[in-house]
């Protein structure tokens, strides 16, 4: 019985990692053109180094009756946006999940 | 007006992490807004005043100053203790008219095209597609500034071209705070621009083949880069193949650059008589941890621009697996012996793909390259036709005192006319390892240690050399500039001294002048050394 137990724990472990590695994913949506606004003063060590960030880390509630939802983004001035991120993470699946959709975590990296 | 504003900072780094280096005072300087200064030239003046302002601010605490734009060099040339400015935002551009051109210029005035200093090679680029106009040639990517480019010698693979710094035929540089210290360079055996352009930005022009060709390779050393004129060509399509071919042939090829009676022949790429013709681009990349009896090259032919042509970016990036080499890589430190496992293994992400085709313009095909991380690079230039020695003799050092976290590649330059352009052979082989930043361990020598034996070695085998000045070395090695530049360097200095006033000279000066040994003045008899001839 206890070693039934043991593999049954183990198996579970190794399959929430599994969706904990594929639910967490970044999709970077880049303009080909122009120059990404620099920033010297970022100490960033990430894909963003030196440049300028505008992060959005909310929670978007989409009801019942909508078919899409608009972000309005008023931190980029109107010289355009370079790049967009997305983020996904495993949380977020979770609470989309348990919402039954209604609520989404949204991570966005926009690079003006 | 233009606007600075200072920052206090401890520490600056490149963006590629070879630091940090102490800093005391980050200035950034923001140009006047069009809505309220229209004309370009009176932006670009207010912005040099601006910064004759901050030199002068510099000069009076005693202090070094030092501009920087994309921090893309990975050695400390970039580097000011006291005081660095970030040209970030100093990218006016402007097109050239007919009636600036010089009555003695040879070059087509539609080809020529003024630059502030913070313009990247991206953005030149854009603005000279825009055009129809193309760069003659880049490095292997296009976030570096056009200031940056000049300073540190950054070449590409044109075997006909020459670096960046060979396709600049003008060079507006602020050297102090008086109405006097902002002087126009040009070659004087080739004019480009009259002196009513000069007098546009308020400079005074100096027509000087010797100094012009000392300062634009100047290392930051000569004073504020403010803008420069170029002149671009029609816009081409690099044709570019990447092939796997033998060893012997592909070194064959390095050493004799003989393409027409070699036996490395791709269908279409031939004369009229079938002979293979002369690429725009070679270049050879060589794991050297491997025994397999072929290498891959990356081969380029220049195409006539005509569109349409099929998209050359590529659908997806795969940034995911680039980090995966840098999580392995890292992990190496401690287990130096996987070091070749892992290069083997990651080969296929690390090296393009065999057989690859790609047809865009040099925008395109040179296109941008994301921070992977902390990254090193070692480039040492050699005559094409010591290419095979030197890479036997290095690869063997690698090998035996290694291993070390990269792998070699090998790409082909033509001639600098500049005093210390280290592209200074007749074709000149730049043989270069990079990949991954690693740290000294018990197990692995620093990558100072390895530049070091890198020197030593070519040394002992008699292989003459100069060093890509923005990449990693022992800069501090004896002699070092000397033994690669012999008798340029006083020529160098003495230009130098001529144009700065003694107080600038300390004020443009670095740590890397310093290490090497090139911030002392050149005593010099010669007092009419700066004058147009």
């Amino acid at each position: 019985m206890k070693i039934k137990n043991k593999a049954f724990v183990r198996w579970s472990i190794a399959i929430i990692v599994c969706c904990l590695f594929s639910s967490c994913y970044t999709v970077r949506l880049k303009n080909v053109y122009g120059d990404p606004e620099p920033d010297p003063i970022s100490d960033r060590t990430d894909y963003y180094r030196m440049m300028k960030v505008r992060e959005i880390d909310t929670v978007i509630t989409v009801s019942v009756i909508d078919k899409d939802f608009a972000m309005l983004l008023d931190k980029c001035g109107s010289s355009g946006i370079h790049t967009v991120e997305y983020r996904n993470t495993f949380g977020g699946i979770l609470l989309s999940a348990v919402t039954f959709g209604r609520k989404r975590e949204c991570v966005l990296n926009m690079y003006v | 007006m233009a606007k600075t504003t200072p920052y206090a900072k401890s520490t600056w780094d490149t963006l590629h992490n070879n630091g940090p280096f102490p800093l005391k005072t980050l200035y950034v300087t923001e140009l006047a807004g069009s809505a309220h200064m229209f004309s370009k030239y009176d932006r670009y003046n207010d912005a040099a005043k601006e910064i004759q302002r901050l030199i002068r601010e510099a000069a009076d605490k005693n202090e070094g100053f030092r501009a920087y734009g994309s921090s893309w060099s990975l050695s400390h040339v970039a580097h000011q203790k006291d005081n660095m400015h970030y040209n970030g935002f100093m990218s006016i551009h402007i097109l050239i008219s007919q009636e600036l051109t010089h009555e003695n210029s040879s070059y087509v005035n539609k080809n020529l095209f003024f630059f502030e200093c913070r313009n990247t090679i991206k953005r030149i680029s854009e603005v000279l597609g825009s055009h129809g106009k193309s760069l003659k040639t880049s490095g292997a990517s296009n976030g570096q500034t056009i200031a940056g480019c000049i300073s540190t010698g950054v070449h590409g693979s044109a075997l006909n071209v020459g670096s960046i710094q060979d396709y600049v035929v003008g060079l507006n540089i602020i050297i102090g705070d008086k109405s006097t210290d902002i002087v126009y360079l040009e070659r004087h055996t080739k004019p480009a621009l009259n002196d009513d352009f000069a007098k546009k930005i308020n400079a005074r022009v100096i027509r000087n083949d010797h100094l012009f060709n000392a300062a634009l390779v100047g290392l930051g050393a000569f004073g504020f880069i403010h803008g420069v004129v170029i002149e671009a060509e029609d816009r081409f399509l690099p044709k570019r193949y990447v092939k796997k071919i033998k060893k012997e042939l592909a070194m064959e090829l390095a050493d004799t650059i003989d393409f027409k009676n070699s036996t490395f022949k791709i269908d279409g790429e031939v004369d009229e008589n079938d002979k293979p013709l002369r690429p725009y681009h070679y270049k050879v990349f060589i794991n050297p941890y491997t025994n397999e009896d072929d290498y891959v090259v990356e081969v380029m032919y220049k195409k006539p621009y005509q569109i349409p042509y099929p998209d050359p970016f590529p659908i997806i990036k795969k940034s995911l697996y680039k980090d995966l080499i840098y999580l392995l890589i890292k992990m190496s430190e401690k287990y130096p012996k996987a070091i070749p496992w892992f290069i083997k293994r990651l080969q296929k992400s690390i090296l393009p793909e065999v057989n690859e085709e790609t047809l865009g313009t040099l925008y395109e095909t040179f296109w941008d390259a994301p921070y992977q991380g902390p990254a090193f690079a070692c480039s040492i230039a050699i005559d094409h036709t010591n290419s095979s020695k030197a890479y036997k003799v290095l690869e063997e050092m690698t090998q035996k005192e290694g291993p070390i976290p990269g792998v070699f590649a090998m790409r082909f330059v033509k001639q600098t006319d500049t005093t210390l352009g280290f592209t200074k052979f007749p074709t000149t082989c730049m043989l270069e390892i990079d990949e991954v930043l690693w740290e000294k361990s018990r197990k692995i020598m620093s990558l100072t240690e390895y530049s070091k034996r890198m020197i030593e070695v070519l040394q002992k085998n008699n292989i003459p050399f100069t060093i890509h000045w923005g990449k990693n070395s022992d800069w501090k090695f004896p002699n070092l500039v000397k033994i690669m530049f012999g008798d340029k360097v006083r020529e160098w200095k003495s230009y130098r001294s001529g144009l700065l006033s003694t107080e600038m000279q300390k004020v443009f000066s670095n740590g890397f002048l310093e290490d090497t040994d090139l911030h002392t003045p050149n005593v010099t008899n010669e007092e009419d050394l700066i004058v147009s001839l």
